[in-house]
């Protein structure tokens, strides 16, 4: 017996970049992170060829599920053509042969930044999210391994005192994107910093969402049909942005997501901030069927 | 009117890592040979933060990245990711290592003896400007000692235990192909001891030094002393699927244990090692590692603290990633800002 007789044939690198054992633990991780919605599982997350924080934890999760057959979206802050979501999309079709687009409509995994497109997804589409920080509690209690031991109790008290503390100070809640939410009615997990007007999109949603982080080495997952509530309280509820008002300069589009784009003369204008739902929008193209219709959330 | 304006993406990421190559030039295999020989200190340093133990590869990395660190990092990083893992080695004892350095500021001479080596600790730092010039500087040759020192040493911790003077950890055996692998495994806390040092050996030199001199400067619970400082090389022993163990080539490694005398009468040790040779993140990792115990937690000696902040990889990648764009996330709480704000002024109205 030789070392050779032990290993396969030298290959510059795998299918999809991870080794196989690397795709292993991660599709071990997955499942138990379906199995138990929201709830938070550590992996070793490897090094790969893009700075971690730019995306590693969902590319790893994208490279372990896409197969040849895929066809992938990458969408950074809403926009399939901003330089990392090119350059990941890019590397993820280098290294696996799979099919890209930019439409919502046609893509089979879907890796986000920052976004949940307008568009709703299918039973068979999986939402891919990076996760620069997946601790919901890093800012009451930035020990991680204090905050596990309060996760594994439920114990979310400080939680909710911070919203309070919020309310009372400045009359409403001020948690911008990544909106602490009740998962399953069990853990309270960040849903990625996507703005508050994406979070119902993960309620009860057909699609299966995973979010990884591969920085901090956790991934978690919203399995399909699964509850997303916001941490609200009875008499103080939840509140998306109110975007429902304006209008798109390009498409002249209204009720969806907007970026603001400051002018010159101190005003603002607007732009749909789904860049590929925009452009269908200014093609006169019909769009697949919207989470949101006038600024109105209809699941 | 169309998104066509900013639909340049895929075409100005090609441009700009061009610009950036550009400023290199064409890489050679006389380059990179040359950075390997000309920079032994720079290659043992990103060998020991990417824990891969390969020059000419550590070599290739900094020529391709221009010499940024962090780049040079991920790419023998990223590299090493994929490999897989087909032996792991004999430990190494300190006994049978081949030294090349090894001294002691606990004692003024020790069993063994001190063997001063490779050093710049008494260079007078004057830069050679006749370079500049146009001469080159030529280094003096080295004499040989009449003779030779002996190319073991005894562990001076070992005396110590024979002493009675440090307390001799009780070691829980581990078959050799099961000892836990930060690199396949994540870390978590209390951390497993085979990955607190795996994590310390890894770790941004930069960082470690950072943290392990507010620790020497007060911040910490325990000063160090420096029991013994090792540059060594290491012989590689494999087993060979006959059974059979042989030598697979020499490593170069740096060690350092640090004493405190302070704790319940006897000296507590503090411990780091790394590929390559590297003897300020040794030191100031050994002093992390000495003040751990017992450390408060958030405080910058706690074990979770220094490991997790000390991730080269890591930590340069979020640092850079604040360079992507954020508007999503700013708009949400520019909304909310927003929203409070005229809140505020209607209460404000009636006064």
């Amino acid at each position: 017996m030789s070392l050779d007789t032990l290993t396969r044939p030298w290959k510059a690198f795998s299918y999809g970049f991870l080794d196989a054992s690397a795709k292993r633990e991660m599709r071990r991780k997955i499942l138990k992170a379906i199995a138990v919605p929201g709830c938070q599982m550590p992996y070793a997350s490897r090094e790969v060829p893009i700075a971690r924080g730019w995306g590693t934890g969902g590319l790893q999760a994208t490279l372990t599920l896409v197969n040849p057959g895929s066809v992938v979206k990458v969408i950074d802050q809403g926009a399939d053509d901003s330089v990392n979501a090119a350059s990941i999309r890019r590397f993820i079709a280098r290294v696996s042969g799979a099919a890209t687009t930019l439409d919502t409509v046609q893509a089979t995994i879907i890796q986000s930044r920052h976004r949940v497109p307008e568009e709703k997804l299918r039973a068979d589409q999986v939402l891919v999210l990076q996760v620069p920080n997946p601790e919901p509690l890093r800012p009451v209690e930035p020990n991680m391994s204090v905050a596990r031991q309060m996760h594994a109790d439920a114990d979310y008290g400080r939680m909710w005192l911070q919203l309070y503390e919020q309310i009372v100070r400045v009359g409403r809640v001020m948690q911008g994107a990544s909106y602490p939410s009740l998962v399953n009615g069990r853990h309270v997990m960040t849903p990625s910093p996507i703005p508050r007007w994406d979070v119902p999109k993960l309620n009860m949603a057909k699609h299966l969402t995973i979010l990884s982080a591969g920085r901090e080495k956790r991934l978690f997952a919203v399995p399909p049909f699964t509850r997303v509530e916001p941490l609200v309280f009875d008499d103080v509820p939840y509140r998306v942005e109110d975007h429902a008002g304006l209008t798109c300069r390009r498409s002249g589009a209204r009720g969806v997501f907007m970026n603001e784009i400051p002018q010159e003369d101190g005003t603002s204008q607007h732009e749909v901030s789904d860049s590929q739902l925009g452009v269908k929008l200014l093609n006169g193209e019909e769009p697949g069927e919207m989470w949101y219709r006038d600024g109105v959330f209809r699941p | 009117m169309a998104y066509v304006a900013t639909r340049g993406g895929e075409r100005a990421i090609e441009q700009a890592e061009r610009l950036y190559r550009a400023q290199m030039g064409e890489i050679t295999p006389a380059r990179v040979a040359e950075i390997e020989r000309a920079l032994p200190s720079l290659i043992d340093r990103v060998m020991g933060e990417a824990s891969l133990y390969a020059p000419d590869l550590a070599a290739l990395a900094l020529a391709q990245s221009g010499g940024d660190l962090y780049e040079a990092l991920l790419l023998l990083r990223a590299w090493r990711s994929t490999q897989p893992r087909l032996q792991i080695a004999a430990p190494v004892t300190q006994g049978r290592m081949l030294t090349h350095r090894r001294i002691s500021a606990a004692f003024k001479d020790i069993p063994g003896g001190q063997i001063l080596g490779p050093t710049l600790d008494y260079s007078h730092r004057l830069l050679a400007t006749e370079v500049v010039q146009g001469k080159s500087f030529t280094p003096v040759p080295v004499e040989k000692a009449a003779r030779p020192a002996p190319a073991c040493h005894p562990s001076l911790a070992e005396w110590q235990k024979a002493q009675g003077l440090v307390e001799a950890p009780t070691l829980a055996p581990v078959d050799r192909d099961a000892i836990p692998d930060l690199t396949k495994e994540p870390l978590l806390f209390p951390a497993k001891r085979a990955h607190t040092l795996q994590s310390l050996a890894r770790a941004d030199t930069g960082g470690v030094l950072a943290l392990g001199y507010s620790a020497m400067r007060g911040y910490g619970n325990a000063h160090p002393t420096v029991n013994e400082l090792r540059l060594s090389e290491a012989e590689v022993i494999v087993r060979h699927p006959n059974g059979t163990e042989f030598s697979a080539g020499r490593v170069k490694t740096s060690q350092a244990e640090v004493v405190t005398t302070r704790g319940q009468g006897k000296l507590r040790l503090g411990f780091c090692a790394t590929l390559g040779w590297n003897e300020v993140k040794t030191i100031a990792g050994a002093t992390l590692d000495l003040n751990a115990a017992g450390a408060p937690k958030g405080s910058p000696v706690n074990e979770e603290f220094f490991l997790y902040h000390t991730e080269p990889v890591e930590s340069s990648g979020f640092c850079i990633h604040f360079k992507l764009p954020h508007y999503v996330t700013f708009q949400s709480s520019l909304d909310a800002l927003r929203d409070a704000k005229a809140q505020r002024n209607k209460t404000e109205e009636p006064a």
